[in-house]
């Protein structure tokens, strides 16, 4: 979709062009599933596990079915539905046993949501609680306890993932390129480190929330904040055995997502509260601490990497293994998984590789997409081990990246050759050192280490990131001509606030050749109105609608060119047109106003021709194909963009506080439709980065509790966290198929921030850390070659102030 | 949880202490409510019934003399701590620990009564009120009594207040006034969070004092450290009367770092 148009002939691409939501937004008037009551609507609450793992004995509900303004009760024994995106492991409400803690096993709908609660409260449930398995790598031994002993009768899509059955193992992806003992045989050294990082948690500020009304005839409508109408829609349909027209799902402006509200998540809860109450609408919205643990979060990784490289400094062997905590569920952990197995490397060459990935099962809250679809996870090893690599050679680390970084004509790991197109990462390495000036201190800095006695460091970090998704991935987009020659453009990708809707509104308006105030991109998605998207998610959105949109465009230019050739007598050939009106190229003054044909142009004697003027684009992910399941060879990227990070950090090398003062991020965008855009996204991305790699964490007692459920102690940066310089640059490498040569970044502005902090502190002080998050005591301890504190399962959990109530009780019971 | 309560709102001290001498243990009071309503709603706390002291008179009082020196009334919140220039001038320790406290929307609701009854051990108020020597005036039916804050906390919240008393008034000393000191409190991230573990060290006539939060059941009070003592002598000291606790946020090792940590830094710029 790229045409080669000169930055100078663009009207609206490549400029800034305030958002399209703002307004509505900073007033509040944009409206959310949260403000949102639908008539007759029921509230909703659900009963959850205390137990990480336990058999349901008895669920007693006659309590709370008794109590005033009660409408309906429901337990998973009477709900035989399993959800499931790649694995079909999920029941609804738990059925027989329980798999981690805050899972819903009962729920009730009530005229408000304090009866509601009551009610949920009021249900007894007996439980015979089982030996739990917490830590993903001890679930792989082979006495472990099985979370699904029936892992082998689940369905799931064997053309891509391989469960295990009779172990723990959800998925395994393997991937094998060239011969890595020979490749280790001719290196010169032989690195090998074990990375990690804890469970976090999205925080979308509109927690989970949807509106379901089950009406008669199996007709089922849903509001919900979610962040893929049809695929709510396509798995709600296949959990219930409906068909696809019964159902409508509208999702309204989303309070953010960030990966958690992807695929389906409490609105087949909210649709059997609906029936089971004869048909009224029933919301349901998680609290804050539900979202901890009823909802998922990021899964854990456990990432094992060795490294051979020759004499000179080029990687020649690398085995990569990945142990991913799946949690209770496969969800998309499994795709995390596999996405992450192909891209394990980073943007570099690796001649002779193996990865195994495993996706493994743990009786904890289940993961799934988190922005960076297991990228941030694993690039925090890979950057920090490219970087302790290049220190155990005795190499610069940026000139180690340098060296081994893809360019045209490299083999990626799938055997994807990389081509003058695809991105160039050393121009974003390069641009990012060059903004933190990588490699040395300013006298500025010098004079601060000075004063204050703490140490500066710089730090780099590559990434790269293509997105995940099926090889026949497929949009579409709508554009409606309306009454006065102005246009609506419809699609069911959502901007939950990305910011993709302001793009495409600038891409269609190019296209179109008309103002900017003659489009309008439409908020609320409906399943019933709109043309089909697969999932907003993936980084893929503007690549895949924006080229739907530009097709679009043209289809509404052809159609109406078609009517405006018969009105102007006219060669269709011999139009052309501006933003009001279509005229002959010839003679200008023929012409014909979009606003007379819109809807139908009528001549003088009243005799109409035409019709609506409505444009479709319609575009499918070309060229890709599902990797061979033995060695993960295959086409799986739509496109990659590539991206570094630069962060500044000051560190107190006595107590290990420390301070990031300035970080940089560089990302080959292909062409930035709208460079504010970008850099909002950058800037967020950033400093969602810095909250997971300095705090944020899930810490789970030995049974399985939860016991940091809320902000109290699982922290996220706050605005006084936002560090005081903030760079955000684009390369330029534009991507052929991209539209105006785009590819995403959405994803990519968190992806490397960590490893960057990481590399920064060990240039600041030595301390040389392996495992997320930089706590200040992490940097303490590593500054003093002491056990880092592995403390996701602990087994001192009482704290001076507890933020879980359950505690309280527990320790009552001694 | 749902909790139903009775929520009461009295216009008199006597109405607010007939209603609590009812009441007993049953009864909670209700001040900026930034602990009680959490408490309520993760059913830490269950009182049958939630005492409103806003309404009091005098409860936003906050006044300076040199015959009393200053007088905090119960409704007293930290924000207002942080606007009053009396405090700011002769009791500074005071607005440096509360600015450090929450965030805004925290400190606008939450009252330095509040923070100290509710007796957590990361109390950000109880560190200046320990170095100030100030007083809490607690009431009840059967009279009046002041404690000092060094007597006050008893255990992780846990307080010398009895069924029935009420925080009425917090006291400190005009003699108090002027004491110079540094407070340094190590959080997770910059804006809101509580205490990981904090450190208040302050000048006063019988030697430095040193107060530590986070760091034992109770916020903690050394005094009377010769001046002259080098940090590592005070740390000595100071380590003593701790007994830090492993949590979600931080080991006691890790603690016990920071409390000499803090010292060390704060101790020069107290005894400038």
């Amino acid at each position: 979709m790229f045409d080669q148009v000169r930055p100078e002939d663009l009207a609206y691409v490549g400029k800034d062009s305030g958002r399209i939501d703002a307004t509505e937004k900073l007033t509040g008037e944009a409206l959310y599933v949260s403000d949102m009551t639908v008539p007759g609507m029921l509230y909703a609450a659900v009963k959850r596990s205390p137990h990480a793992r336990a058999r349901i004995k008895r669920i007693d509900t006659s309590k709370a079915l008794a109590l005033p303004g009660v409408r309906a009760v429901v337990t998973g024994a009477e709900l035989d539905y399993r959800l499931g995106l790649y694995v079909v492991d999920k029941y609804i409400l738990a059925k027989g046993e329980v798999r981690h803690y805050g899972e819903a096993v009962a729920a009730v709908a009530a005229e408000t949501y304090a009866q509601a609660r009551r009610a949920a409260d009021a249900i007894a449930v007996e439980y015979e609680p089982l030996p739990p398995v917490l830590h993903h790598m001890e679930a792989l031994k082979p006495d472990a306890p099985r979370v699904h002993p029936d892992l082998g009768s689940y369905d799931h899509i064997a053309a891509v993932f391989t469960p295990k059955p009779g172990t723990n193992i959800a998925n395994h992806t393997r991937l094998r390129k060239g011969d890595t003992e020979k490749g280790f045989a001719e290196s010169e050294w032989v690195v090998e480190r074990e990375y990690s990082c804890p469970s976090v948690q999205h925080v979308p500020m509109e927690t989970h929330v949807a509106i379901a009304k089950w009406a008669r005839g199996d007709q089922v409508e849903i509001w919900t904040s979610a962040q893929s109408p049809f695929t709510v829609r396509n798995l709600f349909c296949h959990a219930f055995k409906l068909p696809h027209n019964n159902v409508r799902v509208h999702i309204p402006y989303v309070g953010g997502g960030f990966g958690g509200k992807a695929g389906i998540g409490v609105e087949p809860l909210a649709a059997v509260l609906s029936r089971a109450a004869g048909g009224r609408a029933v919301k349901f919205q998680a609290t804050r601490e539900e979202e901890f643990s009823l909802l998922p979060c990021r899964s854990a990784l456990t990432y094992r990497i060795k490294t051979g490289v020759g004499a000179d400094g080029k990687i020649r062997a690398q085995e990569m293994t990945m142990y991913w905590d799946s949690g209770a569920y496969a969800d998309y952990a499994v795709n995390v998984t596999r996405a992450s197995g192909y891209s394990a490397a980073g943007p570099y060459e690796i001649p002779n590789a193996s990865i195994d990935a495993y996706t493994i099962y743990t009786n904890k809250p289940f993961g799934t997409a988190y922005r960076g679809f297991g990228h941030v996870e694993f690039h925090w090893g890979l950057e920090r081990h490219m970087e302790l690599v290049a220190k155990a050679i005795g190499m610069d680390p940026l000139e180690f990246r340098r060296r081994n970084a893809l360019r045209p004509g490299s083999i990626t790991l799938t055997g994807e050759r990389i081509t003058d197109h695809t991105g160039d990462v050393v121009k974003c390495m390069d641009a990012a050192a060059k903004a933190i000036g990588y490699g040395s201190l300013t006298a500025e800095e010098k004079e601060r280490e000075r004063k204050t006695g703490r140490r500066i460091g710089k730090g780099v970090a590559a990434l790269h990131k293509a997105p995940a998704m099926p090889s026949f991935t497929a949009t579409a987009v709508i554009i409606k001509m309306n009454e006065d020659g102005s246009v609506t453009v419809n699609l069911a990708l959502t901007d939950y606030g990305q910011g993709t809707y302001t793009s495409i509104r600038q891409i269609v308006a190019e296209r179109l050749g008309f103002p900017l105030e003659k489009v309008k991109v439409s908020f609320e998605c409906d399943t019933d109105k709109d043309p089909y998207d697969w999932q907003t998610v993936a980084s893929k959105g503007l690549l895949l609608s924006g080229n739907a949109a530009i097709l679009a465009a043209e289809d509404l230019l052809k159609n109406a060119y078609e009517v405006a050739a018969q009105v102007l007598r006219a060669n269709v050939r011999d139009l052309a047109h501006d933003g009001k009106r279509i005229y002959l190229r010839h003679n200008p003054a023929e012409s014909v106003d979009f606003a007379r044909i819109a809807v139908g142009y009528a001549y003088p004697n009243g005799n109409g021709i035409g019709g609506p003027i409505i444009g479709v684009g319609r575009y499918v992910a070309q060229g890709l194909s599902n990797l061979d399941k033995a060695t993960g060879q295959g086409n799986p990227a739509l496109d990659w963009t590539y991206g570094a990070h630069g962060i500044v950090a000051e560190v107190d090398p006595e107590t290990g506080e420390y301070e990031v003062l300035k970080i940089a991020s560089v990302f080959d965008v292909g062409k930035a439709i709208n460079p504010q855009i970008v850099r909002g996204q950058s800037i967020g991305g950033m400093v969602q980065g810095l909250g997971t790699a300095v705090c944020e964490g899930y810490i789970y007692d030995e049974k399985g509790i939860l016991l940091n459920p809320s902000f109290t102690d699982n922290k996220i940066p706050t605005a006084k966290d936002i560090p005081a310089v903030i760079e955000s640059a684009v390369v330029e490498t534009p991507q052929i198929d991209g539209p105006y040569g785009a590819r995403g970044v959405g994803e990519h502005s968190m992806i490397s921030v960590a490893a960057a902090l990481g590399n920064a502190i060990q240039e600041a002080t030595g301390a040389e850390i392996v495992h997320m998050p930089l706590r200040f005591e992490d940097v303490w301890r590593a500054l003093r070659d002491k056990t880092p504190i592995d403390n996701w399962i602990t087994k001192s959990p009482l704290g001076s102030c507890r933020s879980a109530p359950e505690l309280r009780n527990r320790k009552k019971d001694g | 949880m749902v909790h139903e309560f009775q929520y009461r709102a009295p216009r008199s001290l006597s109405e607010l202490l007939a209603l609590m001498a009812e009441h007993g243990t049953s009864a909670k009071v209700l001040a900026g409510g930034t602990d009680l309503l959490p408490n309520i709603r993760m059913g830490i706390a269950k009182p049958a019934f939630v005492v409103d002291c806003k309404r009091l008179p005098d409860a936003d009082r906050l006044v300076f003399s040199p015959a009393e020196g200053l007088r905090m009334g119960h409704g007293v919140t930290i924000s207002a701590v942080l606007r009053d220039r009396t405090i700011r001038e002769k009791f500074p320790l005071l607005a440096e620990a509360a600015h450090e406290l929450a965030s805004h929307q925290v400190r606008n609701r939450a009252t330095v009564a509040g923070n100290v009854v509710n007796a957590s051990p990361c109390s950000d108020m109880a560190l200046p009120l320990l170095c100030l020597d100030a007083v809490a005036v607690l009431t009840s039916t059967s009279g009046e009594r002041t404690v000092s804050f060094r007597e006050f906390f008893t255990g992780p919240k846990a307080t010398v207040m009895k069924p029935g008393e009420f925080l009425a008034e917090i006291r400190v000393p005009a003699s108090s006034a002027d004491r110079k000191g540094r407070y340094a409190k190590l959080k997770r991230v910059k804006g809101h969070d509580l205490g990981i573990v904090g450190v208040m060290l302050a000048s006063s006539p019988e030697g430095l004092r040193v107060a530590v939060s986070s760091a034992a059941p109770t916020p903690v009070l050394v005094s009377g450290i010769g001046r002259g003592l080098d940090a590592e002598a005070v740390d000595a000291l100071v380590q003593k009367a701790i007994k830090p606790i492993d949590d979600v946020r931080c080991t006691a090792e890790y603690r016990r770092y920071m409390v000499g940590a803090y010292i060390r830094r704060l101790l020069p710029e107290v005894s400038r």
